[in-house]
């Protein structure tokens, strides 16, 4: 009994640590009192916090994350849908289906942060928006030309497609909003639901991010490596990776047209790359018939696989899934080693070719878009069963979804903050090199400036008596010397530091015996 | 004076000068020396000071006694004596003079002084003696003064004497004595020579000489005696601290007193100190709020409230208007016919004014330009039939058109000085709208309007040209010249948009006069088109380096497109042929070879042009010659355009037929080569023709000879050439990986400039010639090669071969952080630690997320915050198990968070 409870208090006391988000200051050296308080009573407001939240973790969250277990020679990758399926309730019975739909050619999927809502855009020019909970089909349309993409935006009431030309903007009731042509012909799109920013890479290989807030362009690169159809958000920190023909991956921010990052990961194409939802891990797959997973932290690959994958993708809780032909491959690592090895597979009718898979929130299912229509198979322990209003919920009702919408507007993050470490914002900025000081005739050059600056601006008319020549004089005088000042005192400035200095040489530089001649300073 | 301060300054001869003159005076009577010799027995008992101090204090002694008036004389002498017995016993030969304790019994001061005074006839022999006795003793003095030193040492002899003998001085004095002589004064005392003893201060008149003129009156003995017992009980009182001194005591003690008060708050203010919130009023009612509860309380107060009050609280006032209200009510009664008419005019008037109003509501929210011009027209003309009827008007009207020029001319409002016209001008004439040059151009009509008079005045020669000179004047050249340029631009385009029309019938209408009309026209229109040209190239130059003119015509954009289409064919095969480029580029072609070029081509374009008729190869023709030009003028830019685009832009526009032409001609005549071009382009854009449609058809399937890039987007098998790309891709990615983070590195880490120098400088002779570079030069490249060279190796891809990560510095996102630490952190690991916490509702439970973000006071509106109140605090208890009464405080954080969530 003893030993549970101090195993519950070593469990509390990891969470404690999670929440606690690092490591506590160390007052100990610390010489000013005051901020010392202060820091100790901010420690103490952080551990009461983090001790709560723990505290929450443990007895308050409903359910726990499953997966399958084999038992004996059995492999967990054997085990059939057919098989998972009759041992399910008959809610999630419901999520095991296969939608045909031959016509309008391969289908890519998108599913809303909170996993409720599903957009469904076939090739041939089919737009559909389901409700997943319900299974109902709430709208779709035919838009009469090529649909490369679709994604949604903030919530499920906006819908963003890449059409044959441009992307548009289409609302839930399938009416088209916006045609967003400085884009051109994109083939891939991303949402950075934080910044709201509307990312695209287009045939040419530029990559566009449109603030959709207020429809401003926020910047528009040329990657220079040609089109690529692999693109894929950092939902850590909203970088934009892209995958080009060289194997390279290039990773992007809104703020700079250089890419922060390119990485060679295949020596061939890459044709897909995924992000773990902790930011830290990334996938990529190569046309040369490799699968790898990189430590973005330490930009090493952490593992290689074989086999190909046209699409990728992680799931909430890590599980990572391959699509190629018409076979899908879920891989795993269940030891926390970061070690992925298979788990699942599923193979769909022969013939069809799997064009995305899509992990949906919130969910143990996995979404495969296909060239004969879209399917629903079921990957327990893939979803986070423990969802936490703040940041998505699946049933949300329509206020809360208005309350969302506007507390996120507001929580909107600008652009910049986009950076490869997002952590970094806050600190201090690391010292510059250190700027070559102006010299001597610079400044004079700058001080000149100043004065003529100075010369030309115009005096304010004043009243009677003080716009007299000899006023006006003496006030343009004056601005004159205002503006010389800090010149002047940065000089006398200068001149008292090496003064200083100079004075500290002479005592230093004299020879020992002569030292104690030096004239002592009173104390 | 002066003598008798030197002698002071001499040391420790002046009390013994001080004691001769006394023997001296002993001479004439022993009044003196019996009264001192009292005094010095009862003070002898001095502590030992210092000989600075000593002469010091002998020296104010001395003035004092010098400026005193003679009354406090007596004074005076104790003070002397005070401050020489401060001298020790054996230093001051005083101690010779009075003699043991046996002696003491003996000198009754009150019988010396009956002798000394006893009769009148005395004084004046006294006076004599006395007077030769002063001038005796001040040549005495200043023979002492004089053998200051043998003195000294006789002191030191006595003083051995003493120690050896342990008898007294007096008993060695003896020798002493006889070696005073007697010298008379050179000058016959009077009251301008006085004497030495008037001068010092034993010489002074003392209480007793007062007393002996009133000797034998009334009340003289009592009086005496008193001044003899004030004598004998007198001590030294204490002169009074001055005041400052005295305050600063008083204040110090002051200090101390309310220092101890207030440290009593010490705890208190502390605790408030390093309190994370204090919490004001919690508990406290705010009572009424609302105003007729105030008001009810109200309590007339002064004289005229109360007067009010008692007027209105009058209770004959209360009855009679209860009483005869309703009769005072019937008295204004009107009829109803009255009423009703009253009402109804009222309502009239007022929904006329309703309706006047709505109306110059609607009228002064007009914009329109035409309203207000016909608007002011009218008023015009309305003002100059004013002026035509009414001189007084017309005077009016002048005086205001005067003062209006008059403005104008001194605050040149309308000559393009305005922060909107600055800003159209900066931006160019010519990129605005018709409606902005328009009002431009009417502003700059005002102004010469307004201006016109004067130069009337001045030569009588205003017209429109001249006004028209003066708007160019007032722009810069470089605007003229745009303006000039625009204008002969849209002249020449309008030749060519003219479409004479061919007159039916007469003599133009001739078939060979038609023709000749149309070859003409032609012409000129070749002109034209020449003549544009140069103009967008002027345009070009005046301007900076853009090539948004060639946008502007619609021909332009369509070789702008034609280039874009190229560009994503084109775009895989550059991959190789990228470097090839640049190195081509960077050998062979400057600039003006280029433009050299261009123009070649354009004329050889235009050659075609007349020869040919007019068909759809002419216009692929021509469409291919202007796009030709716009890769070239970008070539240009890229050329001049220096930075990392380069490489990038290079490779969108480098197509097809530059690899072909460079193959194919290698440094040919321009012009053939300019023929050449064309051919690969036509094909080329066929080529993409087909391939537009093909899209449309067909998504995206491969037209023959190019490839799509990247995986292909349908579902069906892969293309044979395809599948070579793709199995041949991994040749040389790593390589062109290299090689890209070796461009990269450069670009963000420039290797330093190979030392040059300039030819022949340092090089007279043949020596310094073989010498080569300077020293120094050469250290400085070192220097910058190994700063480099660190640099990189300090990167974060340092280590990682197949990664590159950008070090570019983003300026935008530099404002996220802290340029310095924020004030009271000294370290930045720890400010750092301290904010890692995300403080939002987000992150927290609940419970934690008021505690987290509590403000320092928490205080409602309307809480009068009371003065601090003392009450007992420990030291060491913490601040949030306090309660505070008026200024109380939460028991409890946590629990304070919960109990203000209860309340809300």
């Amino acid at each position: 009994m003893g030993a549970k409870e101090e195993n519950g208090d070593g469990e509390m006391d990891q969470t404690v640590k999670k929440y606690l988000r690092g490591e506590a200051a160390n007052l100990e050296g610390l010489q000013d009192k005051k901020l010392k308080g202060q820091l100790a009573i901010r420690e103490e407001l952080y551990g009461k916090s983090a001790k709560a939240a723990a505290k929450i973790e443990k007895w308050l969250l409903p359910s726990e994350g499953g997966y399958l277990e084999a038992e004996g020679i059995e492999k967990t990758w054997r085990i059939k849908q057919e098989s998972i399926a009759r041992e399910v309730d008959i809610l999630s019975l419901r999520n095991q289906y296969d939608i045909i739909l031959p016509e309008l050619g391969p289908y890519t999927l998108d599913f809303t942060p909170n996993g409720r809502y599903m957009a469904a855009a076939g090739r041939k020019g089919h737009l559909a928006v389901v409700d997943m909970k319900t299974l109902s089909l709430i709208k779709e349309i035919q838009v009469r030309e090529t649909v490369r993409d679709v994604v949604y935006l903030h919530n499920e009431l906006f819908f963003a497609a890449a059409q044959k030309k441009y992307p548009y903007i289409y609302n839930r009731d399938g009416t088209e909003l916006h045609c967003l042509k400085e884009h051109g012909a994109v083939s891939r799109l991303q949402f950075l639901k934080n910044h709201f920013l509307l990312a695209s890479i287009n045939k040419l290989g530029q990559l566009h991010y449109q603030d959709v807030t207020m429809g401003e362009m926020v910047g528009n690169y040329r990657t220079g490596s040609g089109r690529t159809d692999a693109m894929q958000v950092n939902p850590f920190n909203g970088v934009v990776a892209l995958g080009h023909s060289s194997g390279t991956v290039t990773m992007w921010k809104p703020t700079s047209a250089a890419p922060l990052v390119k990485m060679l990961c295949h020596p061939g194409p890459v044709s897909s790359l995924a992000f773990h939802p902790n930011g830290h891990l990334m996938a990529t797959s190569g046309k040369e018939k490799k699968i790898k997973i990189w430590d973005l932290r330490k930009f090493e690959v952490i593992q290689t696989l074989s086999g190909h994958a046209k699409t990728l993708n992680f799931s909430q809780k890590g599980l990572l899934a391959a699509g190629t032909g018409s076979f899908v491959q879920i891989l795993g690592d269940f030891s926390g080693s970061q070690n992925y090895s298979r788990y699942m597979s599923h193979s769909i009718s022969k013939g069809y070719q799997v064009g995305k898979v899509l992990f949906r929130p919130y969910e143990d299912v996995l979404g495969i878009g296909h060239s004969m229509g879209w399917s629903s198979i079921l990957i327990p322990g893939s979803g986070e069963p423990n969802f936490d209003s703040w940041v998505a919920n699946p049933f949300e009702t329509s206020k809360q979804r208005r309350e969302k919408e506007v507390h996120s507007l507001l929580d909107k993050l600008p652009p910049e903050t986009i950076m490869l470490d997002p952590t970094k914002v806050g600190t201090v900025r690391p010292a510059r090199k250190k700027e070559k000081k102006p010299t001597k005739e610079e400044r004079e050059a700058e001080m000149e400036a100043a004065v003529e600056a100075a010369k030309d601006t115009d005096i304010k008319k004043k009243t009677k008596g003080r716009n007299k020549p000899s006023k006006r004089a003496q006030r343009r005088k004056e601005i004159i010397d205002r503006a010389k000042r800090p010149f002047l005192e940065h000089r006398v400035e200068e001149q008292e530091t090496f003064r200083k200095k100079h004075k500290t040489n002479m005592e230093t530089e004299m020879p020992k015996s002569l030292q104690r001649f030096v004239r002592q300073k009173a104390t | 004076m002066a003598e008798k301060k030197r002698k002071e300054r001499a040391g420790g001869g002046e009390s013994r000068t001080n004691k001769k003159f006394k023997k001296h005076s002993n001479s004439k009577g022993l009044t003196k020396k019996s009264k001192d010799k009292s005094n010095m027995r009862r003070k002898r008992t001095g502590p030992r000071l210092p000989s600075a101090l000593r002469t010091e204090l002998d020296r104010l002694n001395a003035r004092i006694s010098a400026n005193s008036d003679d009354e406090i004389n007596s004074d005076v002498e104790k003070d002397v004596y005070e401050y020489e017995e401060e001298v020790p016993q054996e230093e001051s030969r005083k101690n010779r003079r009075f003699d043991p304790v046996e002696n003491y019994e003996y000198e009754l001061p009150e019988d010396f002084e009956d002798e000394n005074v006893s009769s009148d006839d005395d004084d004046d022999d006294n006076d004599d003696d006395f007077d030769v006795g002063g001038n005796e003793g001040n040549l005495i003095e200043d023979l002492d003064d004089s053998d200051g030193v043998e003195e000294e040492d006789d002191g030191r002899h006595l003083r051995m004497l003493q120690g050896i003998t342990g008898m007294s001085n007096d008993a060695f004095e003896g020798k002493k004595k006889k070696n005073n002589v007697v010298i008379s004064e050179a000058h016959p005392e009077s009251e301008y020579n006085p004497t030495r003893d008037v001068l010092e201060g034993d010489g002074h008149i003392t209480v007793q000489d007062l007393l002996e003129p009133i000797q034998g009156k009334p009340g003289y003995s009592k009086l005496r005696k008193r001044v003899q017992y004030m004598d004998r009980k007198s001590t030294s009182i204490q002169a009074p601290l001055p005041k400052a001194d005295r305050e600063k005591l008083e204040r110090m003690a002051v200090y101390e007193h309310s220092k101890k008060d207030i440290t009593k708050w010490e705890h208190l203010v502390k605790r408030n100190r390093e309190a994370p919130t204090i919490f004001f009023g919690e508990d406290v009612d705010l009572g009424f709020s609302t105003v007729g509860a105030i008001a009810s309380e109200f309590e007339p107060r002064t004289e005229f409230e109360k007067k009010i009050a008692s007027l209105v609280y009058d209770d004959k006032v209360i009855e009679a208007h209860k009483a005869d209200g309703s009769k005072l009510l019937e008295l204004n009664k009107i009829s109803a016919e009255d009423y009703m008419k009253h009402r109804n005019h009222i309502a009239k008037m007022r929904s006329l004014l309703f309706h006047h109003e709505m109306k110059r509501k609607r009228v002064k929210k007009i914009k329109s330009k035409t309203y207000h011009r016909l608007k002011n027209k009218d008023k015009l003309k309305a003002a100059s039939a004013e002026m035509l009827m009414d001189p007084e008007a017309a005077k009016e009207q002048a005086r205001k058109q005067e003062f209006k020029r008059a403005e104008e001319r001194m605050t040149l409002k309308h000559k393009n000085k305005s922060k909107w016209a600055r800003r159209i001008l900066e931006r160019g004439l010519n990129a605005q709208d018709e409606g902005t040059r328009a009002a431009m151009a009417e502003q700059l009509h005002h102004h010469a309007l307004l201006t016109r008079k004067i130069n009337t005045v001045k030569d009588s020669s205003s017209s429109s040209s001249d006004s028209s000179s003066d708007e160019d004047d007032e722009g810069s050249d470089q605007d003229r010249a745009s303006e000039l340029l625009e204008k002969a631009k849209e002249k020449t385009l309008k030749v060519l948009e003219d479409d004479e029309e061919v007159p039916n019938s007469g003599v133009l209408s001739l078939p060979f006069m038609v023709r000749g009309m149309k070859k003409r026209k032609e012409e000129a229109i070749e002109e034209a088109k020449l003549a544009l040209q140069e103009y967008e190239q002027l345009e070009g130059t005046v301007g900076a380096v853009n090539l948004k003119p060639a946008t502007a015509s619609g021909r332009r954009v369509f070789g702008m497109a034609n280039n874009e289409a190229s560009e994503s064919n084109n775009k895989i095969k550059t991959d190789n042929k990228k470097m090839k480029m640049d190195n081509y580029y960077g050998n062979s072609d400057s600039e003006d070879d280029l433009e050299a070029k261009e123009n070649l081509n354009i004329t050889g374009g235009r050659k075609n042009d007349v020869e040919k008729d007019a068909g759809p190869n002419c216009v692929h023709k021509e469409a291919a010659d202007v796009r030709q030009d716009s890769v070239f003028k970008n070539f240009d830019d890229i050329v001049r355009d220096p930075g990392p685009k380069t490489t990038y832009e290079v490779a969108i526009f480098t197509s097809d037929s530059w690899r072909k032409m460079k193959s194919e001609n290698g440094v040919d005549a321009n012009v053939k080569k300019s023929q050449e071009i064309k051919e690969p382009i036509v094909q080329n854009q066929d080529l993409k023709e087909g391939e537009e449609e093909s899209d449309s058809d067909s998504e995206e399937q491969m037209v023959d000879g190019i490839l799509s890039t990247g995986p292909k987007d349908s579902y069906e098998l892969p293309s044979q050439s395809e599948l070579i790309r793709h199995a041949f891709a991994g040749d040389d990615v790593e390589e062109e990986f290299e090689k890209d983070k070796q461009e990269i590195l450069n670009d963000e880490n420039p290797e330093p400039d190979k030392p040059v120098l300039l030819p022949g400088w340092g090089q007279w002779t043949h020596i310094q010639h073989k010498k080569g570079l300077p020293s120094w030069m050469l250290k400085e490249h070192d220097d910058a090669k190994r700063k480099r060279e660190e640099t990189l190796k300090k990167r974060k891809d340092a280590h990682l071969k197949h990664v590159i990560i950008s070090e570019k510095l983003d300026k935008k996102a530099e404002k996220l952080q802290t340029k310095t630490l924020p004030y009271p952190f000294t370290s930045k690991e720890l400010f750092e630690q301290s904010v890692r916490m995300p403080i939002g509702s987000e992150f927290n439970p609940e419970t934690a997320i008021r505690a987290l973000n509590r403000p320092d006071v928490v205080k409602k509106p309307g809480v009068i915050i009371k003065p601090i109140k003392f009450e007992e605090v420990h030291q060491h208890e913490k601040p949030e198990d306090h309660k505070r009464s008026g200024q109380k405080r939460k028991p409890n954080r946590s629990k304070g968070a919960v109990g203000k969530m209860k309340k809300q």
